[in-house]
């Protein structure tokens, strides 16, 4: 049976009447890495926050079916039962940082202080997932001096440093430059390997195709479309429907109307671009 | 933008090693004798023969005396002049300006306050800068305080640096879109109305997600929580804040008796 389910999932905010989401069904496999796209306002937010639970429990409104992890339902769940097995990050790194400490060593045992972890399981723990997303020379730095790049992956650390079974991630890389962003990427793909549960809200559809293993597309609240990556973000479907994909894909798209691209599949990344452009002349 | 955020000056010594909840305790106890110790040079004793000696096997006696005279001095100083010329006793006249004089009495009177002030405000820098403000708390919150409790005070100690970071990453926003922040200081100060907004509706805003973010890492959990820092603690530590208290309640005492 899948690690996660939601089922029908139809949610609105208080006072608003147009749902946020809107008959939700999805079904993600224990280690799978689930990239969730879409244009702004599209839900992605919206939909972390129901995986992580703070949809319905933090978020008041309008809810109707369910979200299931791990065999338990999110709705029969305290939220702090539930954030035991489900780590999340924001899209805004700025306001994730705790204020209550002063190193980014700190901030990210302040989790593991919350729950309990003796004090040397701690250190051990921080000081591996610092190694883990390579941000070792950061500890001593006070998380408000760093940059919203930094402080994204600081986000991240203090949440693996938790070791959820489903990690939701929405934007992580949103304010990193495309080196760091792919570091995080190959990180998390890592992390799946060895059996993460992961869901990632994300722009970057290069990296998506490379790492994710399968792609979800919302629309207006709704999955518009899911797949393989390289299927879903190739598709006539989410380019008829304006999604903002690579622009080897839409560059390789226009070649084709035109008659230049014959290869059956169009690219997604530099190299496969470079490739098909390669054999048109 | 600076990376320090507290005073705390790290350093391997006595004083840093002693229990937060002691070196707090000292504080107060110092503070209670030279204001309550009914003998004149109290204040300056505790000063120069506790708070200097400590600040020196603290290894922070360069921290403490910039402190102490760059900024506690200063303050302390007004408040002397002040005193002296306003306190309406005595008759020997020593100095006059205008129409008010020190006189003897009210110089001695003067002195004795802003030697007192001295004293509370450097026990407590003392304090400050060999104590990290996050072992304090969770030493505090082992013995009993509630962790919003703590929580509240550290997060409220953070908001300075969390202004400016936010102010920074607003200015640089603003500047893009083409503010102007470089120019003369008035025509900056006009210029930066719009800070105002995103600094103080945005924090409004943001509790939320903040609040959202401490509980997606547990902050609420049932679970007893634990502590990155070992706090050391003694039983003879235990020995010395009784006896501190004690001290503050004989020196207290003796100004009853005394009066
Ligand atoms: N706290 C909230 N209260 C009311 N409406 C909200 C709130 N957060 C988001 N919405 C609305 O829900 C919809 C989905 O938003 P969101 O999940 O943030 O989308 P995305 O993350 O894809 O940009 C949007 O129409 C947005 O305006
Ligand atoms: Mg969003």
């Amino acid at each position: 049976m899948a690690f996660v389910n939601v089922r029908n999932l139809t949610y609105a905010y208080p006072l608003t009447k147009q749902p946020a989401l809107q008959d939700i069904n999805l079904q993600i496999e224990e280690g799978e890495f689930v990239a969730l796209i879409g244009a702004n306002g599209a839900g992605k937010s919206t939909l972390c926050y129901a995986l992580a639970g703070f949809v319905p429990h933090f978020f008041k409104g309008e809810l109707q079916g369910e979200v299931e992890a791990d065999g338990k339902l999110s709705s029969q769940s305290t939220l702090s039962e539930w954030t035991l097995n489900v780590g999340l990050t924001f899209q805004n790194p700025f306001n994730q940082i705790s204020g209550a400490k002063y190193t980014v060593f700190e901030e990210i045992a302040f989790g593991l202080e919350n729950i309990g972890v003796p004090r040397e399981e701690i250190k051990v723990r921080v000081e591996e997932a610092l190694a883990l997303t390579d941000i070792r020379e950061l500890a001593r730095r006070s998380p408000y001096s760093l940059s919203g790049g930094q402080q994204q992956r600081v986000a991240l650390t203090s949440i693996l440093v938790m070791r959820p079974k489903l990690l939701v991630l929405d934007e992580p890389t949103s304010q990193m430059d495309p080196v760091g962003a792919k570091e995080v990427f190959s990180a998390v793909r890592k992390l799946a390997q060895e059996g993460m549960t992961v869901v990632m809200a994300e722009h970057k559809t290069e990296w998506i195709a490379r790492f994710a293993d399968r792609v979800v597309a919302l629309k207006e609240g709704r999955i518009l479309m899911q797949g393989a990556p390289r299927e879903v973000l190739t598709s006539d479907l989410l380019f008829e429907n304006g999604f903002g994909v690579s622009r080897y894909t839409s560059a390789a798209r226009e070649a084709r109307r035109r008659g230049l691209w014959t290869k059956k599949s169009l690219p997604v990344s530099l190299d496969e671009a470079a490739e098909g452009f390669g054999a048109i002349r | 933008m600076s990376d320090r955020l507290s005073f705390h000056v790290q350093r391997d010594s006595f004083l840093h090693r002693l229990n937060p909840l002691t070196k707090l305790t000292l504080a107060f106890a110092l503070v209670v004798v030279a204001f309550v110790l009914p003998f004149y040079w109290t204040p300056i004793f505790v000063l120069f023969a506790v708070i200097v000696p400590l600040s020196v096997s603290g290894k922070i006696f360069r921290e403490f005396s910039w402190a102490a005279l760059r900024l506690i001095l200063p303050a302390v100083g007004f408040l002397f002049v002040m005193q002296a010329l306003f306190q309406p006793i005595g008759e020997q006249v020593v100095f006059k300006f205008y129409f008010l004089d020190a006189t003897t009495e009210s110089v001695a009177y003067a002195f004795r306050n802003a030697a007192r002030i001295f004293v509370m405000i450097s026990a407590f820098t003392l304090f400050l800068l060999s104590t990290h403000p996050s072992e304090l708390m969770s030493d505090l919150t082992r013995r009993g305080l509630p962790s919003q409790f703590s929580y509240v005070v550290i997060s409220t100690l953070q908001i300075i640096p969390q202004m400016q970071a936010k102010a920074n990453a607003i200015i640089a926003a603003q500047r893009s879109r083409g503010l102007d922040t470089e120019s003369s200081f008035l025509k900056r100060a006009g210029a930066l109305g719009p800070l105002v907004g995103p600094l103080v509706f945005g924090s409004l805003v943001e509790v939320e997600e903040r609040a959202i973010a401490i509980e997606a890492r547990g902050f609420t959990s049932k679970r007893a929580k634990t502590s990155l820092y070992e706090i050391a603690d003694s039983k003879f530590e235990s020995v010395l804040r009784w006896s501190l208290v004690a001290l503050v309640v004989l020196s207290i005492g003796l100004n009853l008796w005394h009066s």
